[in-house]
């Protein structure tokens, strides 16, 4: 078991009532799945990846990552937990600007504190397999939305983490870009990477091994 | 890890670089600018400071009770220092000083050299080396020390060592041998001479005549204390040696109803520390060390760093909020606060380091002009000790600590998910921005106040009238070899003839400051029906006050016709009421050489000294007896610069040996005023330095509002605002910003600069215009500032900036 959630709830207070985002949600995830998250615009499926990641928390219920309980930890041990196992891949490729290709798939690297040699090798291993190899040198904004996302998941490849959490993938995205991410995304399932992500769009979720709907109100519903 | 800090942040420098450059050409300015005025500022601290003995040397004045208070002076009799250190335990060394500048004649050169008399103890008690010649005493009878500046003077590339210079003393050529030439002073020694000699050499009328007297006080004395005793115990210790050696003075004291002081004491010696003695006026009753000039050039540096360091902060705040994604996309991709902290630290680190070398470059560079500019012999080497760079270092990172650290810490500690949306809470970072810029400005308005209170201040005493023609005359020192009385008649002969010469007089002593610096006070007291009365004394020849324009308001003034002349006395009116006579031209009175005498005329109040003081008592004498040290010269109200031109024709005919050193009495009027133009000039600067700084932080400021609201300005626009509104709009909160800074800075400029004024007995009068203009001047500063950038905003077309959302 990767990880488990159970009844998770979480909520905002607006004008004296509770406004739910989450809903007494449970999860299991097993390593090497592939799981889409499917809802309308608002029924949490941002939320709930977040959760996942550790960068947002909840109020009630309980998260066991690797067996570790995550709701009691302390957020500095959660941080070296996320920063070990996850990767995250957003609609917005959230590519620092100022970094070259090469750069920014060195970042987690650094905050790893891997050395310099090390880094050197993974790095130029990864621009290998994606073949940016001749973009190592160019800015974000000098790149097309598909490449940009391309090294998006590079970057939350680099680290060799069990866990990709990708947020709307491929909405920024046209479909045949579209279809290269995804197969990208099989290609990684299947040697052995577990995947969750949220999507709008049936074919993506298709690609998935497994489909979670969220409803409005953030109630799941398998 | 570092490096790639560090090419980020060249990366994001380089991509802000309107920003960038803002903040390092205002952390430059401000840095170089406070290096300058804090090197000036410790510079004048460490005045004294460089005597080995320095903690032991103390300066000896005595504090008198007197009928309305108390007095003090550093002036003593001569046999006070023997007898001290005879009577007094305590004293280590001890030594009489006094200064002149006599003719010293080699060959046939006569020069003018700064001279000092000494007693042998002075080279124990300072620190002025002996680099040839006789070590142990270099200042035996008959012989004299030369700085190593002088000799060259004197004697120029010859071994002055040994040589035989003459002296003018007692009217005939006295011979002194060169026994010593002295290390050249540092230049933060405020003792300073040419020459020095014997206390004993001097002349008769100031040393022997009143070797046994102690009623005649004409020099400062400097002591070394025993380690053993403290200052106080030292000054306790006294009370019977005044008691026993003042006892004359006392009774007078006790007569004329003094009242004795907390200890009981009618004349109390006081030890004043000598690196205290340049920051004291020992003339004044209760002498206070006041270092506040050197404090205020201190905090006025310290302002403007403020300053900067304000834009600094407030533009790194603001721009933080363009990178909010990458702020947390680094906490997602598991960068840690302190990480985060060091980087956006790592970036102020790196513009304050160019900054700080710029400034380092810009303040050497503008050194010469700073140091003609303050008349100031302050440079950096000068104050270079360890501990003053030491903490030079540590104040440098201070300031980066907290005006780099302050931003980064804000960003931060930033939460992940609230800025990876770019979310950012806005209104808690405004009120600290909003706060800073109050601050801001208000520093702004508080100097630019001072800077318009000390201009009037310094006009007003440039202007008033003094009660004499400042204008029209000519002073000049007549330094000679000659016999003043006789040199005096040929200057008057030789002007007789000429066109626009009004009248020739001369006295003991200068009105303002010559161009030689010389200035003196002489005062005494008498006995006058039953009570002691005190006037200043003013030795002058015939015409004085026609030639100075004072008018005589009762009697005459001294007339040639008059044989009997050189025993009357005119006095002015503060003079008359010292005397409380209704009749002032009936008082005779007599003076302690027992000879009568009698007023004969009263002039109109003037001011013959500075204008922080009230005008006090004055008599004229004219005794023949008493050398006169300057001449006065009025001429016909044109052409001004040619009359002065044959006044120093006349004087290099008859004295071509000696320099002219004439100048007009509004001349030297303005140098008694150069303390006050030069507190004007810096506060001025530090002002317009200021408004400046507060002005590129304020447009850097509008900028980024003006960039975050493009959106808001287009949709108004689109709905129908018009240009003025939207400026109006952008602009009011910024002037909002700029009255609360008035409103808090005033009442602190009314009441500081009252507090300065106070010192002044002739002052301007404080009112509220000169507030309103200075809140003015920075509110139309600051509305041209920011109505540069959203006058441009408003009149953007609408389409343009919503398309770029």
């Amino acid at each position: 078991m990767l990880l488990e959630l159970n009844n998770i709830f979480k909520w905002v207070t607006q004008g004296g009532s509770r406004i739910f985002l989450l809903k007494d949600i449970n999860l299991q995830v097993e390593e090497g799945e592939f799981i889409s998250i499917m809802g309308p615009s608002g029924s949490g499926k941002s939320t709930l990846l977040n959760v996942i990641g550790m960068l947002d928390n909840f109020q009630e219920g309980e998260y066991k990552f690797l067996d570790e309980s995550v709701h009691s930890m302390k957020e500095k041990n959660r941080s070296k937990l996320y920063k070990e196992y996850i990767g995250f891949v957003f609609q917005a490729y959230h590519l620092i600007d100022e970094l070259t290709v090469y750069e920014n798939i060195e970042t987690p690297l650094l905050y790893k504190n891997v050395k310099s040699s090390e880094r050197k090798a993974l790095v130029a291993d990864m621009l290998d397999r994606f073949n940016i190899v001749g973009k190592k040198d160019l800015f974000p904004s000098q790149l097309s939305g598909g490449q940009q996302q391309l090294v998006g998941v590079a970057r939350a490849l680099i680290a060799k983490p069990k866990l990709i959490l990708a947020d709307e993938p491929t909405g920024n995205l046209n479909s045949k870009q579209s279809e290269e991410i995804m197969q990208l995304f099989k290609e990684l399932n299947q040697a052995g990477v577990t995947i969750i992500q949220a999507t709008h769009s049936e074919t993506n979720a298709a690609y998935g091994s497994r489909t979670l709907h969220l409803l409005d109100g953030g109630r799941n519903h398998i | 890890m570092f490096r790639n800090y560090i090419k980020i942040a060249l990366r994001n420098l380089w991509k802000d670089r309107t920003f960038t450059a803002l903040n390092i050409i205002g952390l430059t300015a401000a840095f170089g600018v406070a290096f300058l005025l804090s090197m000036y500022a410790l510079f004048e601290l460490s005045v004294d400071k460089f005597h080995e003995n320095v903690g032991s040397i103390y300066q000896v004045y005595t504090t008198s009770q007197i009928p309305e208070g108390s007095e003090s002076s550093d002036a003593n009799p001569i046999p006070f220092a023997p007898t001290l250190k005879s009577e007094i335990p305590g004293v280590e060394k001890i030594t009489r000083y006094a200064t002149g500048g006599p003719l010293i004649t080699y060959k046939e050169k006569t020069l003018s050299i700064g001279s000092a008399w000494a007693d042998p103890d002075f080279f124990d008690i300072f620190t002025f080396p002996v680099l040839e010649g006789n070590k142990i005493n270099p200042i035996e009878r008959s012989t004299v020390a030369l700085t190593e500046e002088t000799a060259k003077i004197i004697f120029g590339s010859e071994n002055a060592f040994g040589k035989t210079i003459t002296l003018q003393r007692n009217n005939e050529a006295a011979p002194y041998t060169v026994s010593a030439i002295l290390k050249d002073f540092p230049e933060a020694s405020s003792l300073r001479f040419g020459a020095i000699f014997n206390f004993q050499d001097l002349p008769d009328s100031f040393y022997k005549d009143n070797k046994d007297r102690w009623d005649a006080h004409n020099h400062p004395v400097y002591l070394k204390l025993a380690a053993n005793i403290t200052p106080e115990k030292f000054e306790k210790s006294t009370r019977p040696f005044s008691n026993l050696h003042f006892a004359d003075d006392i009774t007078t004291a006790k007569r004329d109803g003094a009242k004795p002081n907390a200890d009981g004491q009618f004349q109390q010696i006081h030890l004043l520390p000598f690196t205290d003695v340049s920051f004291a006026d020992l003339q004044v009753a209760n002498v206070k060390v006041s270092k506040t000039l050197q404090y205020l050039i201190l905090s006025i540096a310290l302002l403007i760093l403020f300053i900067a360091s304000v834009n600094f902060i407030n533009m790194s705040i603001a721009k933080g909020a363009q990178r909010l994604r990458e702020i947390g996309m680094r906490k997602t991709l598991g960068a840690s606060k302190s990480q985060l902290f060091f980087q956006f630290w790592g970036e102020s680190i790196l513009v304050f380091i160019v900054s700080v070398m710029f400034a380092t470059l810009l303040s050497f560079l503008l050194l010469d002009t700073f140091q003609t500019l303050f008349r100031t012999k302050a440079s950096f080497n000068l104050i270079a000790t360890p501990t003053i760079i030491f903490g030079f270092i540590i104040s440098l990172l201070m300031i980066t600590l907290i005006a780099g650290g302050y931003p980064a810490y804000l960003m931060s500690k930033l939460g992940t998910l609230q800025s990876l949306k770019g979310k950012l809470e806005v209104t808690g970072r405004n009120r600290v921005r909003n706060a800073l810029i109050v601050v801001q400005f208000g520093i702004a308005i508080l100097l630019i106040s001072g800077t318009l209170v000390l201009q009037e201040q310094l006009d007003y005493m440039r202007n008033k009238d003094l009660g004499f023609n400042k204008e029209q005359v000519i002073a000049f020192p007549l330094k000679t070899k000659k016999d003043r009385k006789q040199l005096m008649q040929l200057i008057r002969d030789e002007l007789s003839d000429k066109p626009n010469i009004v009248s020739v007089t001369a006295a003991d002593n200068i009105l303002g400051l010559g161009k030689d610096g010389t200035n003196s006070t002489s005062a005494m007291g008498f006995e006058y029906k039953g009570r002691e009365v005190e006037t200043n004394l003013l030795f002058v020849d015939y015409d004085y006050p026609q030639t100075l324009d004072i008018p005589i308001i009762k009697g005459r003034s001294f007339n040639r016709e008059y044989a009997t002349d050189s025993l009357s006395v005119v006095i002015n009116e503060s003079m008359v009421k010292e005397f409380g006579e209704k009749d002032p031209l009936n008082i005779k009175f007599v003076l302690d050489d027992s000879i009568q005498y009698s007023v004969i005329g009263v002039v109109k109040d003037f001011n013959f000294q500075g204008m922080d003081k009230s005008i006090q008592p004055l008599s004229f004498f004219m005794n023949s007896k008493k050398p006169l040290y300057q001449a006065y010269v009025k001429v016909a109200p044109v052409n001004l610069v040619k009359s002065y031109d044959v006044v120093k024709a006349a004087w290099n005919k008859l004295e071509p040996d000696t320099e002219f050193l004439g100048s007009f009495l509004d001349a030297n009027i303005d140098r008694t005023l150069q303390k006050e133009r030069m507190m004007t000039t810096m506060i001025s600067s530090a002002s317009i330095l200021a408004i400046l700084l507060s002005c590129i932080g304020l447009f850097a400021i509008s900028l980024l509002v003006v960039s975050q609201r493009k959106k808001e300005i287009g949709i108004r626009k689109v709905v129908g605002a018009s240009v003025s509104t939207i400026t109006v709009l952008l602009t009011k909160n910024f002037l909002k910003l700029v009255g609360i800074a008035f409103l808090i800075a005033t009442p602190i400029a009314w009441y500081a600069t009252s507090q300065w004024l106070q010192n002044y007995v002739y002052r301007i009068d404080l009112n509220i215009w000169i507030f309103l203009a200075a809140g003015a001047i920075a509110l139309v500063i600051a509305v041209l500032t920011i109505s540069f950038r959203t006058i441009q905003a408003a009149l953007k077309n609408p389409v343009e900036s919503l398309k770029t959302e």
